[in-house]
């Protein structure tokens, strides 16, 4: 059924950090990997190795400059969206087939492909862009927040976490229960001031956003320090003074 | 929004169909068209929704699993569409036997295929209306834009006396539908700031999207041709749909339905220059993650 259940037990979902996301593309290449193998249907390709390639992707790494208002200049930083796995999920009411639903114990959104029909309106709902249709099986993909692993006790214990989670270098995902608020990912997002994306919507995502903090101000910092006098005594200092003459 | 030939062919056809169920029923109800007419028209109507309907199944990736849309009426326009399409169409068919033999006595199934008709067109424009997504459909206009047209359309062909106010009124919905569709653009409450999270308005600009190529999100929902050539598209649309049929009908007597059935065709054409711009035109939040500006 495409009603939305309370999800009152878990909401299991990912935090991003902007500030340490270096844009390697590793959790896009990754997911693409998991997803494509084992109990999945591919993710297809069309024109892999030609012109115009054409591929579905649940996960992706936009990049974005940001003017820094006090010296004008832009700082980049990457963005890495997947399903934000919303509580107040659009894409999930409006399905027709009943193949779009919300999973009642921890709010994780998925598409049962056997019932899909591939009307794509679930993706015109979502705001963020964050299901893609596959091409050649005709069905809506999107982000599972990998239940293949989450659920799989057949996996050593450290790995039942998403596979963009576990292949990030920089550790910019983490993967957590926001319901409680004594994971980890609650912690920080509480204590870093996580955002949602595109509030407005009123989508509620569970997925929580770190923004890039403003960068030191790298240049003004160096020639300050190029400029002031070098704190020494003595001998140096008499040299110091010898070469400013020069 | 990707103007997507057959969802455009199928809005319109289908709802034309069913404005002309629609007016059927309600002649009907007061005798004022014969049992020909009723059995001609409801044939037509239906005819025309039909080939709407599975024009819009074109556009369905897995068509399958179609039968299931059926399902999820509770909260799905798209499954309440399919549904009341079926049960009007069902309702015409059975007003078609008791006229086909006589008994146009009872026209009340008429009618309730009239009132079941226009809440066909109502779930279709729903299932624009309700997305938060595309903030320039999802307004109250849209269902009213919708079930208008259908009506004023059938109303060409079968009552052109109505149908001149009818299109009257629709140049002035139409207008409005403009002015809001440009005015929520001009003030989105989204923009990329909100899409990446920041609170405070920030100077932001991609310098590189995250795929090198197109790809499902850049065809069918960042579709910037509209916005090119809106002015020329909006001037034809209203042309086609509103004077050139307002002018045929003040030139020339409506005593047969040929008449009516060209004029009919030539706002059509209009109508789906206006229907191309309600899709193309449209905004879509995720075009904000591809904004270089
Ligand atoms: S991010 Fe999009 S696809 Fe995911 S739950 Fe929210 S609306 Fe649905
Ligand atoms: S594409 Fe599939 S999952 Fe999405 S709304 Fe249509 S039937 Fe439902
Ligand atoms: S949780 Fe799994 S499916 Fe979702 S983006 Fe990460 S790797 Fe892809």
């Amino acid at each position: 059924m495409t009603n939305l259940p309370k999800c009152e037990n878990k909401k299991l979902g990912l935090l991003i950090d902007l500030d340490i996301c270096v844009g390697c593309h590793a959790c896009v290449v990754s997911c693409k990997e998991w997803n494509s193998s084992g109990d999945t249907k591919q993710l297809s390709d069309i024109n892999a190795h030609q012109k115009e390639p054409i591929g579905t992707f649940l996960n992706h790494v936009h990049s974005f400059e940001k003017e820094n208002k006090e010296n004008n200049e832009s700082e980049p930083f990457y963005f890495p969206k997947s399903c934000l796995h919303c509580e107040d999920a659009p894409c999930v009411t409006v399905c027709p087939t009943g193949a779009s639903y919300k999973r009642p114990e921890d709010g994780i959104v998925l598409v049962n492909e056997e019932d899909c029909m591939g009307c794509g309106l679930c993706a015109w709902a979502c705001p963020y862009g964050a299901r893609e249709l596959d091409l050649l099986s005709g069905v809506m993909k999107k982000c599972t927040l990998c239940v293949d692993r989450i659920d799989n006790h057949d996996l050593p214990e450290e790995d039942r976490v998403p596979a963009c989670v576990k292949s990030c270098p920089t550790g910019a995902r983490s993967f957590g229960d926001f319901n409680d608020p004594n994971s980890k990912v609650s912690k920080i997002a509480k204590e870093r001031e996580g955002v949602d994306l595109m509030p407005e919507m009123k989508t509620k995502p569970v997925n929580k956003y770190l923004l890039p903090r403003i960068k030191s101000n790298f240049d003004k910092e160096f020639n300050e320090e190029e400029n002031s006098d070098l704190n020494v005594s003595g001998f140096l200092s008499w040299v110091d003074k010898a070469l400013d003459k020069l | 929004m990707h103007p997507a030939p057959s969802i455009i062919l199928f809005t319109i056809l289908s709802g034309f169909g069913f404005g002309v169920i629609a007016w059927v029923g309600f002649l009907q109800y007061f005798s004022l068209i014969s049992s020909l007419e009723v059995i001609a028209f409801s044939i037509l109507g239906g005819f025309l929704a039909v080939i709407g309907l599975i024009s819009s199944t074109f556009h369905l990736a897995n068509k399958i699993n179609a039968i299931k849309s059926f399902s999820q009426w509770r909260s799905s326009w798209l499954s309440r569409e399919a549904v009341a399409s079926i049960v009007s169409l069902l309702l015409v068919f059975i007003n078609l036997i008791i006229v086909y033999f006589g008994k146009n006595t009872v026209p009340l199934i008429g009618i309730i295929a009239s009132l079941f008709s226009i809440v066909t067109v109502f779930t279709t424009s729903m299932i624009y209306a309700q997305l938060r997504s595309v903030p320039s459909w999802n307004t109250l206009l849209t269902p009213f834009i919708f079930i208008l047209a259908a009506l004023v359309g059938a109303a060409i062909l079968l009552r052109p006396d109505y149908a001149l106010y009818g299109l009257a009124v629709l140049l002035v919905i139409q207008f409005l539908f403009w002015l809001y569709r440009d005015q929520t653009e001009k003030n989105m409450k989204t923009n990329i700031s909100t899409a990446l999270g920041f609170t405070e308005e920030s100077s932001i600009r991609s310098f590189d999207k995250a795929h090198t190529n197109q790809n499902y999100l850049l065809n069918e929902m960042v579709y910037k041709i509209g916005r090119k050539h809106s002015r020329r598209l909006r001037y034809l649309s209203v042309l086609f749909s509103i004077f050139i049929p307002v002018s045929i009908m003040l030139l020339v007597r409506f005593d047969t339905y040929v008449v009516g059935a060209i004029v009919s065709v030539i706002h059509l054409l209009g109508m789906y220059f206006s229907r191309w711009l309600f899709f193309a035109e449209a905004r879509h939040a995720v075009s904000f993650y591809y904004d270089r500006s």
